[in-house]
């Protein structure tokens, strides 16, 4: 049982990838740029013993798509790793290939959030139907069904049994 | 040998949930496989965006119908940290002692539907039986068997009555003497060991990898488990353990799922005998300050992640659920990598990937034209008999 990270630790570790700020009990984010990200993970993993990717969450807040990254290891320490994308050409390189869970979260967020990740081996559709129209992200915040519009399933109505 | 693919899903006799996976198969090996999960995307985390916390939480409640309390609770002790709320201990217990029963249920449900994946029904059948005093427990506490309703922000909805209490703990034996046979047969019956000894196999490094949870990185001896990482509700206060296995396959999970049902069978008594006296729940400001909260969770199927995100008023800005299955669904992909076609099932099965279930029949004749659903109580009675008269003797 290895204790659990200190804030002082973590920010000194983390200097030179962002600022690093509590994120309630035993919980430390980072928020750094698109660009320093895949190092700024590389470096918890190695510095900090974080070798669990938990999830990846993605947020729009209406200026800036955000994706956080959360990390656990043996310290129990839940260290997240935050950065924004523009909304108008959100991408990013993929992770999975450092992480190999994250193939699969990246894939919803492209189909929710419409985040490209350049370099995924299949980015193709997970949650969503194959119908659903192109170009059309549900979780964004500005996102309406437009009416008479198909979003898939059965197009006629079919009497009752 | 050339290489052929296979789709197997949305709709296949073997597979009870709506996934689709293109198997490229080389003989009966497995090469690899494609995921598919686009049959059931219901929109919940854009419907929970328009509701506040009042409305919200029999939504979330619905994301699944085996593990309902643990999105609830996921969600309330969210909102609560946001809100800086402290809930009653007896509130804590109670919200314990259901989630503990919904990890009973759910793995009883589970090795029920291993049996019936290896073509051994006979378990399936016993399971499911035994599985019914946990039901009956929730559905004394709560009024519901699936979807229980339990949980507000701020605390539990129902008080838990000392005739409910007793009547909860006098299942317990029986329950406890039939998850023994089950160590036994896990052990020691043929077709169990025949069709899950080295089926699935993932090592730790494996496990870690790919970003498993639950039991299937336990069973792989990853010790990972949300109620010792990151303590919620009573469990830095009372005596249990974390199961781990170092099997790393089928076997493995099984075993430390059946180990997993004694232990929460511990807390459920621990809880019920050590049951505080107190108020329920406290009262609850309407709206939520702006703030952020991972709410981590150990659901039975593994961790259960909520991300929360709040801007002042009385609904969430947003709500992001990673279910423990989109966490599990690497580690089957490689899993099956190299294995047997005709392991698929149980393999898929290992995860416990999260189905609903439903408690009704209803009988068709196409040739008189006749619809005949079955009463509950019927049903009951049929599944019941044998059940009773063990109870008697």
């Amino acid at each position: 049982m290895i204790d659990p990270l200190t804030l002082n630790f973590v920010t000194e570790t983390m200097k030179g990838f962002g600022t690093v700020e509590p994120a309630g009990k035993n919980r430390f984010r980072i928020t750094t740029t698109p660009d320093r990200l895949r190092d700024a993970i590389m470096h918890v993993q190695a510095m900090l013993g974080c070798d669990r990717l938990i999830t990846v969450s993605a947020v729009d807040n209406s200026r800036t798509l955000e994706l956080h990254y959360h990390f656990t290891g043996q310290h129990r320490t839940v260290i997240t790793i935050a950065t924004g994308l523009s909304r108008d050409k959100p991408v990013l390189a993929t992770l999975s290939d450092l992480l190999l869970p994250a193939g699969l979260y990246e894939r919803q967020i492209h189909d929710l959030f419409g985040i490209s990740f350049t370099g995924h081996p299949s980015l193709k559709k997970l949650v969503l139907n194959e119908d659903f129209p192109e170009n059309e992200y549900p979780l964004r915040k500005d996102w309406k069904p437009a009416p008479g519009r198909s979003y898939g399933g059965t197009k006629e109505r079919r009497e009752p049994l | 040998m050339t290489e052929v693919i296979i789709p197997i899903g949305p709709q296949h006799p073997a597979l009870k949930e709506p996934v689709n996976f293109r198997v490229v198969a080389d003989g009966e090996k497995i090469v690899r496989l494609e995921l598919d999960l686009s049959y059931n995307h219901r929109g919940i985390e854009k419907a929970a965006e328009q509701r506040d916390f009042i409305r919200v939480l029999p939504l979330l409640e619905r994301v699944c119908g085996i593990c309902s309390h643990s999105h609830t609770t996921a969600f309330a002790k969210g909102i609560e940290e946001i809100m800086q709320l402290e809930i009653p201990p007896r509130a804590q217990y109670i919200r314990t002692i259901i989630a503990e029963l919904e990890r009973i249920h759910s793995h009883l449900l589970w090795l029920g539907v291993a049996g019936h994946e290896i073509g051994f029904n006979t378990l399936f059948m016993w399971t499911w039986r035994d599985r019914e005093a946990v039901q009956d427990t929730l559905e004394e506490m709560s009024g519901n068997r699936v979807h229980y309703g339990m949980n507000e922000v701020g605390g539990v909805r129902c008080d838990l009555t000392p005739a409910q209490v007793r009547a909860a703990l006098a299942r317990l034996p029986l329950l406890e003497e039939r998850v023994q046979k089950y160590v036994g047969m896990v052990n020691e019956e043929e077709t169990m060991l025949l069709r899950f000894r080295g089926v699935g196999k993932m090592t730790k490094q494996e496990a870690l990898a790919y970003g498993a949870v639950g039991p299937t990185a336990r069973a792989s001896g990853v010790a990972c488990d949300a109620r010792h990482e990151d303590p919620y509700l009573v469990y830095a206060e009372i005596p249990w353990e974390v199961v781990t296995d170092t099997h790393g396959d089928v076997y493995g999970r099984t075993c430390v799922r059946i180990g997993e049902i004694q232990e929460s069978t511990k807390i459920v008594r621990y809880c019920l005998e050590h049951l505080p006296e107190g108020n329920i729940r406290v009262a609850t400001p309407k709206t939520a300050p702006t703030g952020e909260c991972l709410s981590r969770y150990e659901a039975p199927r593994g961790e259960l992640v909520h991300f929360i995100r709040t801007n002042g008023t009385d609904k969430v800005e947003r709500i992001d659920i990673r279910t423990p299955t989109l966490a599990n669904w690497t580690s089957v992909a490689m899993c099956l990598t190299g294995q047997n076609i005709a392991d698929i099932p149980v393999i898929v099965a290992a995860i416990d990937p999260c189905l609903s279930c439903t408690s009704r029949i209803t009988v068709i004749d196409d040739r008189e034209k006749k619809k005949n659903a079955i009463t509950f109580d019927e049903l009951r009675e049929r599944s019941r008999a044998r059940w009773h008269a063990e109870e008697r003797s």
